[in-house]
């Protein structure tokens, strides 16, 4: 499966970050799919759309980190429930592990620049 | 998606036709939408773009005939190029959800933990599922199911 929403992450980014987005939100709780979507919008994903949760979702699934279910509703038509599971716990700690690792080289990167334009300042003045 | 893909075409027709609908009701139940067009099946299902599949299949005729054969049992209605779940389909799925919901939370004995009371005989038990089959209470055994 491509990466369903690499089109829509806004550039700033990383890559894969809808994955930990997903895995986080179902770490606080089971979900559905259009509140899941509401949330991914809101951790910066602008662009993220349905169609392409849907299928992150789905591929989730296959690789036993998500499981789900149907649930139906005395007010309206049944929806999927989605929940973490232990593969998926596993996951999320790995994906973060990653993303600390991304702060660290960014951080030192940031310090460098900072550094530099300091040293500029200093010397201009 | 279309890896695991069933080899046989009989299979592939139970496949498909379950990804189709699996879609649709997932559309309606997030409140997303009551119709669907074959371009937004193929989005949703990952063959977005793809003439053909793994097995050098054209998928775009397929996902139509497939469609098109949903539309031939009446679990979906067509209009025009958009589809939609039939009556009987809606009435149906909503049937075979609470069918498969009521298994997933159905308790046995010893299901609970130590502490429930359905531990103490068959009777006990069997109330407790009753009490458990109470909108509200539901939420527990479908945690502890998960």
């Amino acid at each position: 499966m491509s990466t369903p929403l690499a089109n829509d992450t806004s550039g700033t980014l990383p890559r894969h970050y809808l994955k930990p987005c997903l895995l986080l939100l179902l770490a606080e709780g089971p979900s559905h799919g259009y509140e899941l979507l509401e949330h991914v919008r809101r951790m910066g994903i602008k662009g993220a759309e349905p169609g392409g949760l849907y299928r992150y979702l789905r591929a989730m699934e296959k690789e036993e980190m998500v499981s789900s279910w149907w649930e139906p509703s005395q007010a309206g038509p049944a929806r999927r429930t989605y929940v973490l599971t232990e593969q998926g716990r596993k996951g999320l700690n790995e994906s973060l592990q990653s993303l600390r690792d991304v702060r660290e080289i960014l951080v030192t990167l940031l310090d460098r620049y900072d550094s530099l334009s300091n040293k500029a300042g200093a010397s201009r003045s | 998606m279309t890896s695991s893909a069933p080899k046989s075409e009989q299979l592939r027709v139970l496949f498909w036709r379950s990804e189709i609908l699996r879609v649709v009701y997932w559309l309606h139940g997030e409140g997303l939408g009551d119709i669907v067009d074959l371009d937004l099946i193929r989005t949703y299902l990952g063959v977005e773009g793809r003439g053909v599949d793994d097995l050098g299949v054209d998928l775009r005729e397929n996902l139509s005939t497939y469609l098109e054969m949903l539309v031939a049992d009446g679990s979906l209605v067509r209009d025009g190029d958009w589809y939609a779940l039939s009556a009987r389909a809606m009435a149906e799925g909503e049937a075979e959800l609470a069918t498969a919901f009521t298994d997933l939370v159905r308790p046995v004995l010893n299901e609970c933990n130590d502490e429930c009371w359905c531990q103490t005989s068959a009777a006990e038990a069997e109330a407790c599922a009753r009490s458990r089959s109470v909108p509200g209470l539901d939420q527990k055994a479908r945690k502890a199911n998960a």
